[in-house]
C-alpha cells in the first residue's frame, strides 16, 4: 500500500501533533496488562493515523490504531496486502511519521526524538528486516553487517569480529566475502538478519521476511528467528502471510482495513485456521 | 529498569566514511567513470578555451616585440625619407605619450616651448580620437554626415556653412553611433580647426627640414645602406638634425639596415638571368615560378646556400661578403618573420574581456563554464537520485544526515579530483596541440607554463568544487526525508 502512494504530508501534521501533545499529558503511566500479565510494554501505538494525499484524494493506510507490544514478544501481524500493515510497521519503527497519534517506544515519545536521537534508536535499539533484504549492493556480506556497528562507533576490529560470530549465527561465515549479488534470496536475508542484529537490539521488526522465499528458506529464516527471540530475548514484530508463523509466534495480529481486526494468542487460534486462510489471497 | 536508554547517536570517522565511499566508487566503477568523464569533458572545456587564450595571448606578445625588432629598421628608413601626411602625424602623435621619443622629437623639430607642445599634444589627441572616429564609420553614413570629404578635410569641411548642423542631424538620426565627447567639444575643435592645422603643419615642415638635412648627408645614397651606420657617423647626422635616435635603438636599427641590405643582395641577384636558370634547373621548376620565396626555401640549408653563393661568383655578382652561416641564418630570419606575420594576422582583437582574451574569448570562456555546471549538476543529480533507496536504508542502519551528506560529497569530490585532473591534463594538451598548429615554432619559449599550470589548478578546483556542491543539494534532501519517505520516492 505505502508503495503505491507517492506521500504528500498533509497540513493536517502539524495539528496532528498539537492534538498529540494533550494526548500524552492526559495518557496514564503503563499499567500491567489485565490477567496478571506482568511484562513491560515496550511499543505503545495510542491513536495512530496515517493518511497519504494523492491528486487530492485523501487515502487512510492507518485509521486509529491502539497496541500495546510487551518485552521478549513474538508476535505476527496479519492481513491482506494494502491492509495497512506495512505502514503500522513503519510508525511503530520510527521510519516515518503519523499523521496523528503516537508511538512510545519503551515509553519515550518517538516523536519528541531529534534527528541524532532517531538514529541513535535505529541503530542501536531496533533491528530492521524487509522484504527485499535492501541490503547494500556494493558491500560484502561482513561489510553489510559491520556498517551498523561503524555508525555506532564500534572500532573496525571488534565489528570484524562481532559481525563474523554474527554470520556464524545464521552460517554464513564461510561467505563473508560475497556481496548482495552473488547469494541467493534465503543467503541475503540470513545477512540481512545478521545486520539487523549488529548492535543487539532489543526490538526486531521484519516486514514479510519470507516473502520472497520458497518454503525451505523460509522455514530456515523463521527458525532463526525463532532462536533470537528464544535465546536472546528479542522483541520480535513480524508482518507475515506465512502460515508457519503460527507455530514460532506468541500473539497473532490481524489488520484490515487500516484497523485492527483483532489480537489472539497463538493457543487461542490453533482451532481457526481454517477461518485464515480465507482471508489470504 | 528501562529496556532502551536513548542517547546522541555519534558521529562516523572520517577515515570510515571515506572507506565506505571509496568501496562505492569502486563497486559502481562503470557509473562513477561515466561520472568521471562528464566532468573531465567539461573541466577539459574550460581547461582549452583558457589554455589557448593564455598562449595566443603569450605568443603574440612575444612576436609582437620580435616583429617590432625586425621592423626597426623599416621604420627609421621612412621616417628619414618622407615626412608623412598631417593624419600620420596627428594619428601617430595621437598616441605617443608625453615623455616618449617621437613627442620630444615632434617638439624640438617644430620648435615648440613645453607648454605650447602639451597644447598641441591635447589637440592632437583630440583630433586623432574623431579621425578614428570617422576612419571607423562606413562609408553611407559618412556620406550622410559630411558628405565626400575625408581625412583632415573633414574638418575643413565642417566649417562651410550649414555643414556642421546637416552633420548634427544626421549624427542625431544614427542611434547606434557613439561619438567621442560631446557634440560642444567637437564644435570648439572644428572652430579651432585651422589653428591646429597649423601646428600639424609645422610639426610636418620641421620634419621636411629635417629630412632634407639628412638627404644632404646621404649624399645619394640608399637610406637603409646609410642605416647600417646608425651607430656611427649617420647616427650622428641624424640626431643632429633633430630626430631621436637613441644608443640601444641605434645599435638595433644598424644590425637590421645590415640584414635588410643583405637580403636586398640575395634577392636582387634572383632576377639575373643565369642566377634564375640555374636555380629552376636545380629546382626542376620553369624559370618564370623562380620567386624571392623560392629563393628563402632553398637557401635554408648550409649545402644549398653554398651552392647558390659558388653560382653568384660564377655570375660575376658582388656577394658583398656574404657568407654561407650568413645566408642560411637570414633564411631563417624569412621564415621567422613570415610566421610572425601570420601570427599578427591570425591574433584578431586582443583587447578587453577577462584576463585580456578578448571579449569573443570570454564569453566562450562563460559558455564552456555554463556547460560545466550543467554537466556536473546533471551527473551528480543522477548519481544521487538513483541512489535513494540506498540512503533510506543507511538511515534505517543509524546513519546521520550529516554522514549520508559527507558520503556523497566526498564521492562527489573524489569524482571531481579525478575528472578535473584529467579534464584540465587533456585540456591544455589539445590547447597545445591546436596552438602549435596555429603558430607552429614560435610557440617554442613562448608557452607560458606559469599561467598554464595556474590555469590547470584553477580549473581542477572549478570541477571538484562544482561537484561537491552539485553533490550537497540533492543528497541533503535525501538525507532529510525519514527514511520510508526516501525509500517510496523510488
Amino acid at each position: 500500500m505505502a508503495k503505491k502512494n507517492k506521500a504528500t504530508r498533509t497540513s493536517s501534521e502539524k495539528g496532528g501533533t498539537a492534538q498529540v501533545a494533550t494526548v500524552a499529558q492526559t495518557q496514564p503511566q503503563p499499567a500491567a496488562r489485565s490477567g496478571g500479565d506482568e511484562r513491560r510494554v515496550i511499543i505503545r501505538a495510542i491513536a495512530l493515523k496515517k493518511s497519504y494525499m494523492q491528486k487530492e484524494v485523501e487515502t487512510q493506510a492507518l485509521r486509529g490504531v491502539n497496541v500495546e507490544i510487551y518485552t521478549g514478544e513474538f508476535i505476527s501481524v496479519m492481513g491482506p496486502s494494502g491492509s495497512g500493515k506495512s505502514t503500522f510497521f513503519n510508525m511503530i519503527g520510527a521510519l516515518d511519521s503519523p499523521t496523528s497519534g503516537r508511538v512510545f517506544i519503551d515509553e519515550v515519545d518517538v516523536a519528541q526524538l531529534t534527528a541524532v536521537e532517531l538514529a541513535f534508536l535505529r541503530c542501536r535499539k531496533i533491528g530492521y528486516i524487509f522484504q527485499s533484504y535492501n541490503l547494500i549492493q556494493y558491500m560484502t556480506a561482513l561489510e553489510n553487517v559491520t556498517t551498523p556497528m561503524a555508525f555506532a562507533g564500534v572500532g573496525p576490529d571488534e565489528a570484524r569480529v562481532r559481525g563474523m560470530s554474527l554470520l556464524e549465527i545464521v552460517g554464513l561465515k564461510e561467505r563473508w566475502f560475497h556481496r548482495p549479488i552473488e547469494m541467493s534470496g534465503g543467503q541475503q536475508q540470513r545477512v540481512a538478519i545478521a545486520r539487523s542484529m549488529a548492535n543487539n537490539p532489543s526490538i526486531l521488526l521484519c516486514d514479510e521476511p519470507t516473502a520472497n522465499l520458497d518454503l525451505h528458506t523460509g522455514r530456515e529464516i523463521l527458525t532463526i528467528l525463532q532462536r533470537l527471540n528464544r535465546e536472546r530475548g528479542v522483541t520480535i514484530i513480524c508482518a507475515t502471510h506465512d502460515h508457519r508463523m503460527l507455530d514460532i509466534c506468541d500473539r497473532l495480529m490481524w489488520i484490515r482495513d487500516g484497523q485492527i481486526e483483532r489480537i489472539a494468542r497463538r493457543d487461542e487460534v490453533h482451532i481457526e485456521v481454517g477461518a485464515i486462510d480465507d482471508e489470504e489471497h | 529498569m528501562k529496556v532502551i536508554d536513548i542517547q546522541q547517536q555519534p558521529t562516523m570517522g572520517f577515515s570510515r566514511t571515506l572507506s565506505i565511499t571509496i568501496i562505492g566508487i569502486r563497486y559502481r566503477l562503470f557509473r562513477s567513470l561515466v561520472t568521471v568523464v562528464v566532468i573531465a569533458v567539461a573541466v577539459a572545456f574550460l581547461m582549452n578555451i583558457v589554455g589557448e587564450s593564455l598562449i595566443r595571448k603569450s605568443v603574440l606578445e612575444n612576436s609582437a616585440d620580435r616583429l617590432r625588432e625586425l621592423r626597426h629598421a623599416a621604420v627609421w628608413a621612412a621616417r628619414l625619407s618622407v615626412p608623412g601626411t598631417a593624419e600620420d602625424i596627428i594619428l601617430n602623435l595621437g598616441k605617443a605619450e608625453p615623455d616618449s621619443p617621437l613627442y620630444q622629437e615632434s617638439q624640438v623639430l617644430a620648435g615648440f616651448d613645453p607648454g605650447e607642445m602639451q597644447a598641441v599634444h591635447e589637440q592632437v589627441c583630440r583630433a586623432a580620437e574623431y579621425l578614428t572616429f570617422f576612419g571607423e564609420l562606413d562609408y553611407g553614413r559618412r556620406r550622410r554626415m559630411v558628405a565626400g570629404a575625408e581625412g583632415s578635410d573633414i574638418f575643413r569641411s565642417l566649417r562651410e556653412t550649414g555643414r556642421m548642423e546637416r552633420f548634427e542631424d544626421a549624427l542625431a538620426g544614427m542611434k547606434s553611433v557613439r561619438f567621442p565627447g560631446t557634440i560642444e567639444q567637437f564644435r570648439d575643435f572644428v572652430g579651432q580647426w585651422p589653428e591646429i592645422e597649423g601646428r600639424v603643419q609645422r610639426i610636418r615642415e620641421g620634419r621636411r627640414q629635417a629630412i632634407r638635412q639628412v638627404r644632404e648627408v646621404l649624399d645619394g645614397r640608399p637610406v637603409v645602406d646609410a642605416l647600417t651606420d646608425a651607430t656611427g657617423q649617420f647616427g650622428q647626422a641624424v640626431r643632429a638634425a633633430g630626430f631621436r635616435l637613441g644608443e640601444d635603438e641605434a645599435g638595433a636599427v644598424a644590425r637590421e639596415a645590415r640584414r635588410m641590405v643583405d637580403v636586398r643582395i640575395l634577392e636582387d641577384s634572383v632576377n639575373k638571368p643565369a642566377i634564375r636558370k640555374a636555380l629552376s634547373s636545380r629546382l626542376d621548376v620553369l624559370p618564370a615560378d623562380v620567386t624571392v620565396q623560392t629563393l628563402w626555401d632553398f637557401v635554408g640549408s648550409r649545402e644549398n646556400a653554398e651552392w647558390y653563393l659558388a653560382k653568384m661568383r660564377e655570375g660575376e655578382l658582388d656577394t658583398a661578403g656574404l657568407t654561407v652561416e650568413r645566408t642560411v641564418e637570414l633564411a631563417g630570419v624569412d621564415a621567422e618573420f613570415a610566421s610572425l606575420v601570420r601570427a599578427e594576422h591570425l591574433g584578431g582583437d586582443l583587447s578587453g574581456g577577462f584576463l585580456g582574451v578578448g571579449e569573443r574569448m570570454t564569453w566562450l570562456m562563460l559558455v564552456s563554464m555554463l556547460v560545466c555546471v550543467v554537466g556536473i549538476a546533471n551527473a551528480m543529480l543522477m548519481s544521487v537520485t538513483e541512489r535513494f533507496r540506498e540512503i533510506a536504508t543507511l538511515k534505517c542502519l543509524g546513519a546521520l544526515d550529516g554522514s549520508i551528506m559527507l558520503m556523497f560529497v566526498l564521492e562527489a569530490a573524489l569524482l571531481g579530483v579525478v575528472g578535473g585532473v584529467m579534464g584540465a591534463v587533456g585540456g591544455v594538451l589539445i590547447a597545445l596541440g591546436r596552438m602549435i598548429g596555429s603558430f607552429g615554432s614560435l610557440m617554442f619559449g613562448a608557452t607560458p607554463a606559469g599561467d598554464l599550470t595556474a590555469a590547470a589548478i584553477a580549473a581542477t578546483v572549478v570541477g571538484v568544487v562544482l561537484a561537491a556542491v552539485a553533490a550537497v543539494y540533492p543528497s541533503f534532501k535525501a538525507a532529510r526525508l525519514a527514511p520510508m519517505e526516501a525509500m517510496r520516492i523510488e
